[in-house]
């Protein structure tokens, strides 16, 4: 069953477009909306957390609309991306609040709220006021409103925005466990490499639209005028152009210090081939990568000239 | 919107009580008004009828309680338009609100908690105030009409603040501060438009001419105010974060 059916969703805000026209459907796991800023990902967010309601089409979570089912949105863990929060409260009481506005019993709440602060890496600073903690912290103390009742599907807009290098792995991780935890996550982000140390399974949105979803591969499939590429470091670089040349997967080959870099149409034949030509021609082969395995590469053959609809 | 589950889904069962979401929201407010800076000022805002009652006490003007009280209506347009104005304005604007849109609770207990909390510390701040100045002025307490007259009209202007703050949370507060101004203004015209003024409807049932005590200005300040706080509980529903 999916989680969340967007079904021709679109929101207009007046005449400026949030998210134009989106049929999508997500099943569970731990799934990135990429997509750069103003692309539609927060809007696709608030809409499946019950903010925002569709202008047009529809969306549901577990079959209802979370805008106007209230029963629905109890099982929804919603943070958002932007800073403000209670900031007069201590973290603790600012999640134990939101744990009793998400149903949590008055007797449970405080305990739901020190363990989801805990799982947080927060309870040394749970009596501190949000006021003044750090944006590493505010997105923890976000993150421990999301997760206080138990939800089982979370909706993090941007939670590694503003933190530092260390804070951010140690918070991917945590996220990671919740996704372990059999928990159905949608992650948002406009940089690249957050998304990519999260999941493999991303949607890509730009200017309202679900540009492409899938893993890094599949959507590299599904944009097949954009030839992949492999780059080989090897000492006879010029051997394994000539054994490639004649290919008509292959669309270019560039030949770079140590080595060449050759774009194809068809990745697996194209391995095939270059493991053939290293043996035939007693090539050493020092490095083989391929730089469109990184989200990086994806992103920019989805979002440039070539990738636009 | 539905308070219950219709079909039994996992970890639907949860979905707070109304009563539970209002109580949640009111202590939550209360708790932030007291570590801000609002509460101060509106004490000392309600201390200017009392130095006003020390003053004319010691040039020993005779008492006209009907000054005192115009002057606590004046204190009527800025307390509620600070508390309730400035609370749910600044809750909507600096989106401090999404994170109740996304709960599973009706978004018109959002503000019916807030009003729980705030219109009793409106009420306590404009009637303590009035009740000092008066013990002061007269040596006396000030009749229970009066002190009524004022709570009501607190609950009149909450709600007229409610109202704005929810169509205009940027500017909730100046434009209730204007509008009740205006509201003060149009009381002191000798027509019948003054009807729709709730701060001379307060003054009419405040009754400081001795004339017969009527329901009339309330019924004149629950439709007002009626009207504002619809206003507020239908735009809550629908706005979007």
């Amino acid at each position: 069953m999916s989680i969340v059916v967007a079904d021709s969703c679109s929101k207009w805000y007046g005449h400026v477009l949030g998210v134009s026209d989106v049929s999508w459907k997500l099943g569970g796991g731990i799934v990135g909306l990429l997509g750069p800023n103003g692309a539609g990902k927060s809007t696709l967010i608030k809409m499946m957390g019950g903010l925002l309601q569709p202008s047009r089409g529809s969306l549901t979570v577990y079959g209802r609309s979370p805008f106007h089912d209230v029963a629905v949105r109890r099982r929804i863990g919603y943070a958002p991306e932007h800073e403000a929060t209670w900031d007069e409260l201590s973290a603790l009481e600012l999640v134990t609040a939101m744990a009793r506005l998400a149903g949590v019993p008055a007797g449970k709440a405080d305990k739901a709220a020190k363990d989801a602060l805990a799982q947080m890496g927060m309870i040394a600073a749970m009596h501190r006021r949000v006021r003044g903690f750090s944006k590493g912290m505010r997105q923890r103390t976000k993150l421990a409103t999301a997760i206080a009742h138990d939800p089982d599907f979370l909706l993090l807009d941007e939670p590694l925005t503003g933190v530092d290098p260390v804070a951010r792995v140690d918070i991917v991780e945590r996220i990671k466990q919740l996704g372990a935890a059999g928990k159905t996550i949608v992650v948002s982000s406009h940089v690249l490499y957050e998304i990519e140390a999260l999941t493999s399974d991303i949607v890509v949105i730009y200017r309202g639209q679900v540009l492409a979803e899938g893993n890094v591969y599949e959507i590299r499939r599904l944009i097949d005028r954009h030839p992949h590429r492999i780059r080989v470091e090897c000492d006879q670089p010029r051997a394994i152009a000539t054994a490639l040349a004649p290919e008509d997967h292959v669309a270019r080959i560039s030949f770079e210090r140590g080595g060449l870099v050759v774009e194809t149409r068809d990745p697996d034949r194209c391995y095939d081939q270059i493991a053939q030509a290293v043996l035939a021609r007693s090539v050493t082969v020092s490095a083989l990568s391929s730089p469109d395995n990184n989200l990086g590469a994806v992103f920019e053959y989805l979002t440039g000239d070539g990738g636009r609809r | 919107m539905s308070q219950t589950s219709q079909t039994s889904q996992p970890g639907e069962n949860l979905v707070p009580t109304t009563l539970s979401t209002v109580l949640t929201l009111a202590g939550v407010t209360l708790k932030r008004l007291g570590r801000g800076k609002a509460l101060g000022i509106g004490g000392l805002l309600t201390a200017l009828p009392i130095l006003y009652a020390f003053a004319v006490r010691a040039r020993h003007v005779p008492s006209a309680p009907g000054d005192l009280f115009y002057a606590s209506l004046l204190l009527l347009t800025m307390l509620p338009a600070m508390f309730v104005g400035a609370s749910i304005g600044e809750e909507i604007e600096e989106r401090t609100s999404t994170y109740l849109w996304s709960r599973p609770i009706a978004r018109w207990a959002v503000l019916a908690g807030k009003l729980c909390a705030l219109v009793p510390i409106v009420i306590a701040l404009l009637v303590g105030g009035w009740y000092a100045g008066i013990r002061i002025w007269t040596d006396a307490a000030p009749s229970a009409v009066s002190c009524v007259a004022l709570a009501a009209g607190c609950i009149a202007a909450s709600l007229v603040a409610a109202g704005i703050a929810t169509v205009v949370p940027k500017h909730g507060m100046a434009l209730t501060i204007g509008y009740l101004l205006v509201d003060l203004s149009i009381g002191a015209i000798p027509f019948s438009l003054n009807e729709l003024s709730i701060t001379n409807q307060a003054r009419l049932l405040a009754n400081f001419d001795g004339s017969p005590v009527t329901v009339t200005p309330v019924i004149a300040m629950a439709v007002v105010a009626g009207l504002w706080g619809l206003v507020g509980f239908a735009r809550i529903r629908r706005l979007e974060a």
